[in-house]
């Protein structure tokens, strides 16, 4: 079922689900938006990029309690897992994408990681579709699109004083079943949107053919020269909403095992005990965040594990661009296997 | 309305505390600790699962976790053994625990050996220094009584640095009455009364030439070590499909989550330890 949400509307909506929910959605922050509690500030769903910080940390945070101990080293009860149901409202196709990918990894039947999976399921992602993709985004190239509705309960397209809303799950048809429903013409309408805006995503590099080019090339000096001006700052994975490496380390004055966000982009990352580093330089480093990306996650759920979000394009300091780095790939000769 | 689930957590350590310490080496470096469940039915999950070769996060609130083999068989009794070698701080503090100390431990974790594809199979097991720990609890599986007509002959090859460095050496020693398998125990420089092989494991594995006819072949030791003795079994026509290693990594949640020992499409936690020899030919030279 379809239906429209006045703009006018928006904020007495949002406030009823609150009564129910706890609602996330991008608001001004000082220095860029992000996806925070409602009412912490002026939202920001006219912005036409994404909110800087992914919203996985919504699932995934920063950093997050595991365990909890008392001073004779005994464990204690269990962290608290967000009990309240929350509705992450106008997340972007590509990073409920990205949350779709990241279950495969967290939400397995062996080993189930129960901090995500818990907020994981108890989440409602009511998308906001981009009808004006930033020149940074590459949805379309990596299988997304700019309304895609994958991993969404609900899909909105901005009209100009309303949003149409596409309801895929139960959970959501809860939400808005008091609301108006959609017209013939206004879904007319939407199509067009829809469609202009997946018209205007030119396709970034070509992805048939470019994991066999990366496996093949897994020697090549094309490592090198694409990672020579990196930083090693990882802003690029820190930022990506389906890189998910941690570490865990127990912070003694608070008693607390803790989970920190981790990057590949590190030196100390890969570094052993012994001294050996696998990774010793930007060259194999770089090389670990594209192949984990456009090799291995197609080896493990044939899917790539880019969403096209164009946050390491946008935020990289000296603007190296993946896409640039991918068609440079493309570029190469085959080299035969283990030459 | 929100469904709750409360798994089972798996960062959570299992309550165990020390049933045996004891060290292992002359110079103090090596430590084994026998470790027993708190609780019942931890004992019958954990025992349910195991499979040699397969390790645990050891865990200490405030000190942190760390992985080791397991050293022990299921059939020795309600106790998991570790052997322990004093390398940084973490394991500095382990080594200060003594009997009835508490301490946590996650696992068991990853595949282990692949005890059925071996059955009938002659077992020719190369270890040196403390990474013989897993390779000690496949001796002592493959010995028990109802497990030992499973397969077919027993070599063991191990090397240490010096004698005083040998583990498990007493029932080790004992191994030497048996008549079914063959026992080869080295160390790198000659000694007064050391009545073995003296040299590095790769030679010794030259020397006593074991026939790759219906064998695998399990390789444990430090990289310098495992790297040297692939090619001699190489020589020795054994098949990459019939060579097993166990690779180390810095493993932090241990459950393929972390994402820390990724090596190509593998996590070494979860889809390893224990690889063949072709399966790593396969990975991308990121070791």
């Amino acid at each position: 079922m379809n239906y429209i949400i006045e703009k006018k509307q928006l904020e007495k909506v949002l406030k009823a689900w609150s009564a129910d929910y706890e609602v996330y959605a991008p608001q001004k922050a000082k220095q860029f938006s992000a996806f925070l509690p409602l009412g912490s500030s002026d939202l920001a769903l006219d912005e036409p990029h994404n909110t800087r910080y992914p919203p996985k940390s919504l699932f995934l945070p920063q950093t997050e309690v595991l365990l909890r101990y008392n001073s004779r080293l005994n464990r204690l009860e269990d962290v608290e897992f967000n009990p309240k149901q929350r509705i992450l409202f106008g997340i972007h196709p590509c990073d409920a994408q990205a949350a779709a990918l990241l279950d495969t990894v967290f939400d397995t039947d062996e080993d189930n990681d129960p901090y995500w999976s818990n907020r994981r399921r108890g989440t409602l992602l009511i998308g906001l579709g981009c009808a004006e993709p930033p020149q940074t985004c590459f949805c379309t190239t990596v299988g997304g699109g700019p309304f895609n509705a994958k991993g969404l309960d609900a899909l909105m397209t901005e009209l100009e004083d309303a949003y149409f809303v596409e309801v895929f799950s139960e959970e959501a048809e809860k939400l808005f079943a008091d609301l108006p429903k959609a017209t013939k013409e206004q879904q007319n309408l939407v199509q067009k949107v829809q469609k202009s805006a997946v018209a205007k995503m030119a396709p970034a590099f070509e992805t048939e053919g470019l994991k066999q080019k990366l496996d093949d090339n897994f020697d090549s000096e094309f490592w090198a020269e694409i990672s020579e001006s990196c930083l090693g700052c990882g802003v690029c994975t820190f930022l990506c909403p389906t890189c998910f490496c941690f570490d865990i380390v127990d912070e003694v004055q608070r008693s607390e095992r803790v989970r920190n966000w981790d990057t590949c982009m590190f030196r100390t990352y890969s570094l052993e005990a012994s001294g050996h580093n696998p990774r010793p330089s930007r060259k194999e480093r770089t090389r670990q965040r594209l192949m984990h990306k456009y090799s291995y996650w197609l080896d493990h759920v044939n899917e790539i594990g880019c969403t096209g979000c164009g946050r390491c394009v946008r935020y990289c300091p000296v603007g190296l661009d993946i896409r640039a780095m991918l068609r440079a790939a493309n570029a190469l000769e085959m080299e035969p296997a283990n030459a | 309305m929100p469904e709750h689930h409360h798994h089972h957590n798996p960062y959570d350590p299992i309550p165990m505390h020390i049933l045996r310490a004891y060290y292992e080496s002359t110079d103090r470096s090596l430590k084994t600790f026998e470790l027993s469940f708190d609780k019942q039915a931890d004992s019958e999950a954990f025992f349910k699962a195991y499979n040699p070769g397969q390790f645990c996060q050891l865990s200490i609130f405030g000190k942190g976790e760390a992985p080791f083999g397991i050293a022990s068989a299921a059939w020795e009794g309600e106790f998991v053994r570790f052997t322990v070698q004093k390398v940084g701080s973490f394991t500095e503090y382990i080594h200060t625990l003594k009997a009835g100390d508490a301490i946590g431990m996650r696992g068991p974790l990853g595949n282990g050996f692949p005890l059925e594809d071996w059955k009938g199979k002659k077992l020719v097991i190369i270890g040196g220094g403390c990474a013989f720990s897993t390779l000690y609890a496949l001796t002592k599986h493959v010995q028990h009584p109802q497990n030992r007509p499973d397969y077919d002959q027993l070599v063991v090859i191990y090397g240490a640095r010096s004698s005083g460095l040998c583990m498990y050496k007493h029932d080790i020693q004992s191994w030497y009455q048996n008549v079914d398998f063959e026992i080869h125990q080295a160390i790198d420089v000659p000694e007064e009364g050391w009545l073995h092989h003296v040299g590095y494991v790769p030679d010794v594995v030259r020397e006593v030439a074991p026939s790759p006819d219906n064998a695998v072949a399990i390789v444990c030791g430090p990289p310098i070590m495992t790297k040297y003795t692939l090619p001699v079994l190489e020589e020795l026509d054994f098949a990459p499909e019939t060579i097993f290693t166990s690779l180390e990594k810095r493993m932090k949640c241990g459950i393929g989550k972390c994402g820390r020992c990724n090596i190509g499409s593998k996590y070494i936690c979860k889809d390893g330890p224990v690889f063949s020899l072709a399966e790593l030919q396969e990975l991308p030279d990121d070791i």
